[in-house]
């Protein structure tokens, strides 16, 4: 296989494992960072899970609450560590998870679009130009200056869609996010979202439990099932693994 | 040793972010107030000016301090405890937890975060330090070479207090009890290390020499040593050695806490 810049490997997890310790309480888990014998219990969240994905591809991850989604998704946005195996990531990641959440609440929603923008590495006149694209995306008017704790959780979403979509990502990670906002404004979303993917080359990375989002956005289907990689191949037939038509009496 | 090499890239990478993030964060704490920044003002005033009636008309019946008035030789060490040293006690505690969205929602330096907000706290104190030398200056007592060893005080106020932020903000991300604990001793530590009352006058010399452990102590005591006392920091070599102890222990516990947290913080929070 040529491995030439179009179709090179942007994101790989080898052999990652990630266990959540839980403990009854918070004094408990304030013991343990000083001693080993406190007792807790664990959670494997994701086991032993290995894939590569290429630019350009639009995959989405399939499976139940609990199956290790979002702990994948969060490993992938580097918020979370494997507790062991490697990830290895490889361009501009911008995720779509939590779109309420991610804002500095007592700054108004204009300071967060640069807030945000500089955590990106983008520079102030990168965002200058950026800036009233995002605006009117996000539909806030004049609310853009008013501080974003007095904002509606509708209002967040959009403002965090925007955001995220707009500042040229090379890697978009998507977590249930689509389904933000009215009728219009989902449209709005989905034919951003494709027209990224098409004209930019950007990598795509969705999870959901729709089916029918993931066909319209996907080619490629990974389905998980209690932390395990347990199907891996294009979408049409990953659909099948994961929600098998109903044989017909 | 790793450890460090990764705080010290860390902010290497990100240092035009970390002072992005410091005027955010001044800019926060003041705006929303009708006052704004005049709230950076109002509080030390008010509070000097009650520490200055009590102490003058109550509970010490007047008396200078090596001739000075008892309320000029409060200033420089309150000062320093009340917009710089309080605000990161606690604040520098908290400030992972408040910084939140930083640390679960994106790829964010975590090291960084004690950083900033010690850069903020001592932006406002410095504006606050120019006010007390001008109350100097006002009040007769003008600027000597003594004044010069100010920015090395400072210097170690800061080292000191980024160090205990990354390691108190941790501890305090991994739980809240520890926040709490820290907050209730806040008010005990301002009684206790000397910042209204002159450490050099204790009569036993053990407690003396316990309290010039203590950091707080050891930098209040200096900036009075600018200002009121007129001694150099070389001349007090032996406290130098045992703040340099004090400090060093903390970096150490900063990094075995950063080595040993960093990993579990976002699952956490």
């Amino acid at each position: 296989m040529n491995e030439n810049n179009e179709n090179k490997v942007v994101i790989e997890f080898k052999n990652v494992t990630k266990r959540y310790k839980l403990y009854k309480s918070d004094k408990q888990r304030l013991f343990a960072v000083f001693s080993k014998s406190v007792k807790y219990k664990e959670k494997l969240a994701v086991n032993d899970v290995s894939f590569q994905i290429r630019r350009g591809e639009s995959v989405a991850f399939l499976g139940k609450n609990g199956a290790g989604k979002s702990t994948i998704l969060k490993m992938m946005t580097e918020v979370a560590f494997p507790t062991s195996g490697e990830i290895m990531i490889d361009g501009r990641v911008s995720a779509l998870l939590e779109l309420s959440s991610g804002f500095d609440m007592e700054m108004t929603g204009r300071d967060n679009i640069y807030l945000k923008g500089q955590l990106y590495g983008l520079k102030n006149s990168e965002i200058a130009e950026l800036e009233d694209t995002i605006v009117d995306f996000a539909e806030l008017d004049e609310y853009i200056d008013q501080p974003v704790r007095t904002y509606s959780s509708g209002m967040r979403a959009r403002l965090g869609f925007a955001v995220s979509i707009n500042i040229r990502p090379e890697i978009l990670i998507v977590d249930e996010a689509l389904s933000v906002g009215d009728k219009e404004f989902r449209k709005k979303c989905r034919q951003k979202v494709n027209e990224i993917i098409e004209k930019d080359n950007v990598t795509l990375v969705f999870v959901t439990h729709s089916i029918g989002m993931a066909k319209e956005f996907c080619k490629r289907g990974i389905v998980m099932k209690k932390g395990k990689l347990v199907y891996d191949s294009d979408i049409d037939d990953a659909i099948k693994y994961y929600d098998p038509p109903k044989p017909k009496k | 040793m790793e450890t460090i090499r990764t705080i010290v890239s860390e902010h290497v990478e990100w240092r035009s972010q970390i002072f992005k993030l410091a005027k955010a964060d001044i800019i926060k704490t003041y705006s929303g107030a009708a006052l704004g920044w005049a709230w950076a003002l109002v509080k030390p005033t008010i509070m000097i000016f009650v520490f200055w009636f009590a102490f003058t008309y109550g509970l010490r019946h007047g008396g200078d301090i090596d001739g000075y008035p008892f309320v000029l030789w409060m200033i420089p060490g309150f000062i320093a405890w009340s917009s710089y040293m309080s605000d990161m006690l606690t604040q520098g505690a908290g400030c992972i937890r408040k910084y939140k969205f930083l640390v679960t929602k994106m790829k964010f330096p975590v090291s960084t975060i004690p950083s900033f907000i010690s850069i903020s706290k001592f932006s406002i104190h410095l504006c606050l330090m120019v006010l007390v030398v001008m109350i100097f200056i006002v009040t007769g007592h003008y600027p000597d070479v003594y004044w010069l060893q100010l920015p090395f005080y400072m210097l170690c106020m800061i080292a000191f207090f980024t160090a205990w932020g990354l390691f108190s903000s941790l501890l305090s991300a991994m739980s809240v009890d520890f926040l709490n604990l820290i907050k209730s001793v806040t008010q005990a530590l301002f009684w206790l290390s000397g910042i209204m009352w002159d450490v050099n006058k204790i009569n036993s010399p053990t407690v003396q020499f316990i309290m010039h452990f203590n950091p707080i102590t050891y930098i209040a005591t200096g900036y009075r040593n600018c200002f009121i006392y007129k001694v150099w920091f070389w001349e007090q070599g032996e406290r130098f050695a045992m703040f340099l102890i004090v400090y060093i222990v903390m970096v150490i516990l900063a990094l075995w806490a950063y080595k040993k947290l960093i990993k579990e913080i976002p699952d956490v929070l």
